[in-house]
């Protein structure tokens, strides 16, 4: 019995060696018939060394030479980077993901998220103000108004804002406790002193990458 | 003055960031011509990517993460703990995901007098599949720390699933069946991928040199 045992092990271990042996650090498969390498001389090898040089030189043109701003919506985070270098990294508050239904519309809803993909700044302004949509009313159980002058709010969006479309803006905020959290309606907000150096480093045309 | 302008000159080359010898794929070996093949390939495809304002997904194998990307520059790093993949003959070309995770998000009602949670990461799935076109499926399976049985079920596991890729890597001629990675992340990871995610993203694969 000791012996049979020791040769199921001795067979499984055998097995598994197999297994490792070929793809010792993953899983890794293939579903392709084994062929045998091509030969390369070094004339295709210095063609092929080109060819990967070329391509890389052609990705490189499309990086951002100027800095750029990037937005870790997962973890709350503003980054001014140039190339490499973090220039700032700034806590942030982003969209909180929860959606509100509109009245009257069936299923539609406004789902506040801070959209995700390359954007970039499209306006710099000072002392902005606040012109309030139909849902900062809604969500708080208030009729829309009728009048314009009834939805401009100033004072909260802090000194300075940069918008990049859609009624988005990179502004800063009076609640600061709630910094590094999921909270806004899709805009990205800053401390003031964060907010003045965005402000400061970005130009219009900025790209902003938000993931 | 011929001094002080190539000083001047090799600041702006610094500043410039990326430097000319761009290498995009550091752990490249530039000697062996498979992996040099690959990773042009991959590169070719990239170039096409970066070109528009997206954001897109690398599934760099050979380094073992998921590289979220914007105009070729490194958003993020999502790190691979193993990875299995089949029919990798399919895994050219670039894909395009179906849809993002569902989420469940919470609803705002303007009655109540409580506000909801906002979403968070920790809300986002740990263990789910992505579904691309053309047809690529991505399973993702999330690791948490184990005890000793849990290991030993996972180790088993881990066993049956190199069986299973053994199996299929002998299967002549290739399954036309679609085809299919599996990833095991951490569950911090699983979560970040899933939250960072959005319907249309792009993918392609560098896979690994020998497939």
């Amino acid at each position: 019995m000791a012996r049979f045992f020791i040769i199921l092990s001795l067979a499984t271990l055998g097995l598994v060696a197999i297994l490792f042996s070929s793809n010792p650090s993953d899983m890794r498969a293939s579903g392709t018939s084994v062929t045998p390498p091509p030969v390369y001389d070094q004339a295709r090898m210095d063609d092929l060394q080109a060819r990967y040089k070329n391509a890389s030189k052609q990705l490189s043109q499309f990086m951002p030479r100027q800095p750029y701003i990037l937005v870790d919506t997962a973890r709350n985070h503003l980054y001014v980077k140039r190339s490499h270098e973090v220039i700032l990294d700034a806590l942030a508050s982003t969209g909180s993901g929860v959606v509100l239904d509109k009245p009257g519309e069936g299923k539609n809803q406004w789902v506040f998220d801070t959209p995700r993909g390359e954007f970039s700044v499209q306006s710099k302004l000072t002392h902005p103000v606040w012109v309030k949509p139909d849902w900062a009313f809604i969500e708080e159980g208030l009729m829309v108004p009728k009048n314009h002058a009834d939805r401009v709010e100033q004072g909260v969006l802090g000194e300075y804002a940069l918008g990049f479309g859609k009624g988005y803006f990179i502004h800063g905020t009076l609640y600061t406790r709630l910094l590094g959290k999921n909270v806004t309606h899709g805009c990205i907000r800053l401390n003031d002193s964060d907010l003045k150096s965005v402000y400061q480093l970005a130009r219009v045309g900025t790209p902003i990458m938000i993931f | 003055m011929p001094f002080r302008f190539a000083i001047m000159f090799s600041l702006v080359l610094v500043s410039t960031g990326w430097g000319a010898e761009y290498d995009a794929f550091p752990d490249l070996n530039h000697d062996d011509p498979a992996s040099l093949r690959e990773a042009t390939r991959v590169l070719e495809e990239e170039v096409k990517l970066a070109a528009r304002s997206q954001t897109y997904l690398l599934l760099d194998l050979p380094a073992g993460a998921v590289r979220i990307k914007g105009r070729g520059v490194d958003l993020h790093r999502i790190s691979i703990l193993q990875w299995a993949a089949s029919a990798p003959h399919q895994l050219t070309g670039t894909f395009r995901l179906v849809a993002r995770p569902p989420v469940v998000r919470r609803k705002i009602d303007p009655s109540a007098t409580t506000e909801q949670e906002p979403i968070a990461l920790a809300d986002m799935p740990t263990d789910y599949q992505l579904s691309f076109t053309p047809a690529l499926r991505m399973e993702i399976q999330s690791v948490r720390e184990e005890g000793i049985v849990q290991k030993i079920i996972s180790s088993a596991a881990d066993i049956w699933q190199k069986l299973k890729v053994w199996g299929l890597s002998r299967t002549d001629p290739p399954s036309p069946a679609e085809a299919t990675v599996t990833l095991r992340l951490s569950v911090e990871q699983a979560q970040s991928l899933a939250w960072s995610t959005v319907d249309g993203m792009a993918l392609i694969v560098r896979r690994w040199p020998d497939q």
